[in-house]
């Protein structure tokens, strides 16, 4: 929406509802039948009887004269047996009423009656004190001086006729503003509880204390009234001001409209009235409310309606054109109040802008709620939006874990499959080429096959085996290395001879894989097949021990666990064979030196010291030191 | 194809159900030429039924993956037919599954198909003693199982809740690669009584509910039909 259809939208709306409340306050308030309205009166002045009419106007100017007495005339049918009442519908400022000279009430001299209560009475008549045929009404009207006095017609009549307009004006005038306090009251309340709980806005403070005042306010009585605290009252006067001025700054901050430099001056007004009231004469007090409180009220309706009207126009804002429409209620009402003490307008004598101010206070409400509401939604939306983001952060994370995992397992399969590839590649593959190869000779290779397929077999079961779950326990691995050694050995009339020394054999390793299992049982078959093939010897023996670790093995040490992780296992594959010279320098050219190279490689591969030990008719020793801790990588040969 | 001549009473009867005639060959020869065995041998299980008929073998050797059906199934009827027969399943690696599966239904022994003649015979020999062999790895098998641990991935229903202590210590030396003289010294026992311990330990393995021990099996994945 455009700037300029704002403004023309927000201008019409505003006189849509001037004129709503123009109309509604043309709307006569209803009376009781008009056969029991009583028009005319003799007023005594200058101690003479006057016919006037009624509704009578007094200037103020009279005030200081003493009450205006007038005399009404009226008649009882002689068969009527149902209770009379008299109605004052509205006067001002107070009255004393009589009949046939005696007293129904006197409310005149307290004046303790509100001029914006918009007093009227309702008085039964002592069936006693009516006569049959024609009666004699007294009003004396008093007056104050700040008002000018005001007598309506009065009505006498059944009171069944009369009750049904005085119950109205009751609800409206006397009801309805005491409804309007408790509504100010359980604001003050909730706000002030809200402020409580969030320092950090003080407009819901200010708002509170606006509310707390108008509460006071709305008890308040005129200072002239006689209460037991009369200078509390004439402070409490200044209730009004400077509830305007709390609104004020609430309103600005609730609009979000930043606070002028020196706002604290709207005070002013209010701290004046209340000092005036501490010190000063009760009249003058009054004079102080409605020269300096009056229009500092209207000024601050005025200034909000500006801002409000401003915001509503310049910013589209909602809640402040909901506002702007409550305060031109406000201020149509509070014109008229005006109008009406200053004598403009008659037709219509009644008090209506405290009334109205309702209508403000009720948009408030509205849009601190509307208000309260939006932040609960967006607090919702706000914590949906971080679910929602935590929950894709998360799912992110757990895609990219999920990545990482099968990208380290797909990593760790492929090299398994590698280590396998290449177990098989160096044992099964080498061994199923030679049987090709010797199957494909002219001359019958039948034994050498049969060896080349045994090994193969042989070999096949090493992996297999070493694939087996055995927990870290070498030793469940070696038994069934040492069953199949015993089948190999068998055939060429070997013993073997098996000795675990200790309970244990060899230490536990949990960190012991696939992969080291199968270079140590390789090392270990090309040990005894070195035995075999080349030693011609009658006996392997291979020895299992465990060597405490450190320099000190005998004595368990005062750090058993660092004992137990420095003892490392020996495997020692000895045979009573012929031997050989100098294996060490022996690498090349002899025929086994490949061997021992290959079996080097497989111990250093994985952290493991071969020692071989030989010499000619004493045998060869084959030494293997396994590491105390296997490594994670394989070592480089 | 059975070759066979009417068993003398003295000779042990066994019959040889191997599908691969150079391995049924080689079975077969290492066998008869020890001398106390009369050999039959079946390349099928209908001709092994009919054999088991026939003969009454006080033997059996059976492969479990034959041509028309599985060699459990055999070992089951003949286990039910004859009680006092030793039966035997041939492997080529004396692997865990196929080893257990045979005993689960009955058979108290296993035999590699790449052994040299001589140990086939021994072998054979020493079941028919009532000497079960077995391996590290079937005793580190079963042991597990009585730890209730063991490779999730093959499940198997093998109850072993009825081997006594003293059995699970023996296969557990076994599985360590102790020799049954080391174990019987430890163990406080004669050497001569570990083999039949083994032989009961399989008996003990067994499942009496014999279609239920199959159906099982089959639904572990222990057997491949």
């Amino acid at each position: 929406m455009s700037l300029r259809a704002r403004l023309v939208g927000y201008a019409v709306l505003q006189a849509l509802v001037a004129f709503g409340c123009v109309v509604l306050l043309t709307l006569p308030l209803p009376d009781p039948p008009n056969r029991y309205a009583i028009a005319t009166a003799l007023l005594e002045q200058a101690g003479e009887q006057v016919p006037v009419r009624l509704p009578y106007h007094a200037p103020r100017a009279l005030a200081d004269k003493g009450p205006l007495t007038f005399t009404i005339g009226f008649d009882r049918p002689a068969d009527t047996q149902a209770p009379w009442s008299v109605m004052l519908p509205r006067y001002i400022d107070g009255v004393e009423v009589e009949i046939n000279g005696a007293v129904l009430l006197d409310a005149g001299r307290g004046l303790n009656s509100r001029a914006d209560r918009n007093a009227f009475e309702l008085l039964p008549i002592p069936d006693a004190l009516l006569k049959a045929g024609p009666n004699s009404l007294t009003v004396r009207l008093h007056m104050r001086g700040v008002l000018n006095g005001y007598l309506d017609r009065v009505f006498v009549g059944p009171d069944t006729a009369l009750r049904p307009a005085s119950e109205l004006r009751g609800l409206i005038f006397r009801t309805l503003p005491i409804v309007f306090a408790a509504w100010q009251a359980i604001l003050a309340i909730l706000l002030g509880v809200m402020w409580l709980k969030r320092r950090a806005e003080p407009l819901y403070g200010v708002f509170a204390v606006a509310m707390a005042l108008g509460v006071v306010q709305a008890l308040t009585v005129a200072p002239t009234a006689q209460t037991p605290f009369p200078t509390l009252n004439a402070v409490l006067l200044a209730a009004p001001a400077l509830e305007a001025a709390c609104l004020v700054i609430f309103m600005l901050a609730f609009l979000g409209v930043a606070q002028p430099r020196h706002i604290w001056l709207v005070f002013v007004p209010g701290a004046l009235v209340a000092f005036i009231g501490l010190v000063g004469e009760p009249m003058f007090v009054l004079r102080a409310f409605l020269t300096v409180g009056v229009p500092m009220v209207l000024l601050s309706i005025v200034f909000m309606f500006g801002v409000m009207s401003y915001m509503a126009i310049e910013r589209g804002d909602g809640s402040a054109a909901l506002l702007g429409s409550a305060t031109t209620v406000l201020l149509s009402f509070g014109v008229h109040d005006l109008l009406f003490v200053q004598n403009i307008i008659t037709t219509m004598p009644y008090f209506v802008g405290r009334l109205s101010y309702s209508a403000l206070l009720v948009a408030i409400g509205i849009g601190l709620v509307w208000r309260f509401a939006t932040a609960l939604n967006e607090v919702d939306g706000f914590a949906g939006r971080m679910i929602a983001l935590v929950n894709e952060a998360e799912e992110k994370l757990r895609r990219s874990l999920a990545l990482d995992e099968e990208r380290s397992r797909t990593a760790a399969l492929a090299g398994e499959r590698n280590r396998l590839m290449r177990d098989l590649h160096d044992g099964l593959g080498g061994q199923l080429v030679s049987i090709v190869a010797l199957s494909e000779q002219p001359a019958w290779e039948g034994p050498r096959i049969g060896e080349a397929a045994r090994a193969a077999l042989r070999d096949l079961r090493l992996v297999v085996d070493a694939m087996d779950d055995i927990d870290g326990d070498l030793m469940l691995a070696l038994a069934t290395w040492r069953e199949r050694t015993l089948a190999q050995l068998r055939p060429h009339g070997l013993e073997l001879v098996w000795r675990v020394e200790g309970p244990q054999g060899l230490p536990v390793h949990p960190e012991l894989r696939p992969w080291h299992v199968i270079q140590i049982l390789r090392l270990l078959d090309e040990a005894v097949t070195n035995a075999v093939k080349h030693a011609a010897a009658s006996a392997v023996t291979v020895t299992i021990e465990t060597l405490a670790g450190g320099a000190n093995p005998s004595v368990g040490g005062e750090k058993p666990a660092d004992e137990a992780a420095r003892r490392r296992g020996r495997i020692t594959v000895a045979d009573d064979g012929g031997g050989f010279p100098a294996p060490e320098d022996a690498c090349d050219g002899v025929p086994k030196g490949r061997g021992l190279a290959n079996m080097r490689r497989r111990a250093a591969r994985c952290g493991a010291a071969l020692h071989v030990h030989s010499a000619p008719g004493a045998g060869t020793v084959v030494r293997l030191d396994l590491p105390a801790v296997f490594p994670d990588v394989e070592q480089s040969g | 194809m059975p070759s066979a001549d009417p068993p003398p009473d003295a000779a042990t009867v066994v019959l040889l159900v191997e599908d691969d005639a150079p391995t049924r060959r080689r079975l077969h020869d290492a066998l008869a030429g020890a001398g106390d065995f009369l050999v039959t041998a079946a390349s099928t299980l209908a001709e092994a039924r009919a054999a088991v008929e026939r003969l009454r073998p006080d033997v059996l050797l059976t492969d479990l993956q034959l041509p028309d059906g599985h060699g459990t199934e055999l070992i089951r009827e003949v286990r039910q037919a004859l009680p006092q027969a030793e039966i035997m399943v041939i492997s080529i690696l004396g692997d865990e599954e196929s080893v257990i599966s045979a005993i689960m239904v009955g058979a108290t022994g296993y035999l590699l198909k790449d052994a040299f003649p001589n140990d086939i015979a021994a072998t054979v020999r020493e079941l028919v003693a009532g000497h079960s062999p077995i391996s590290a790895s079937i005793a580190r098998f079963i042991v597990r199982r009585t730890q209730g641990t063991g490779n999730p991935a093959t499940p198997s229903k093998l109850n072993t809740t009825r081997l006594t202590p003293r059995e699970i210590d023996i296969l557990w030396g076994i599985a360590k690669g102790f020799s049954y003289a080391e174990i019987a010294a430890h163990l406080g026992l004669s050497r001569q009584t570990v083999p039949g311990h083994i032989k009961s330990i399989y008996r003990k393995l067994e499942v009496n509910t014999r279609g239920e021990a199959v159906f099982e099996a089959v639904q572990q994945g222990l057997i491949r039909l």
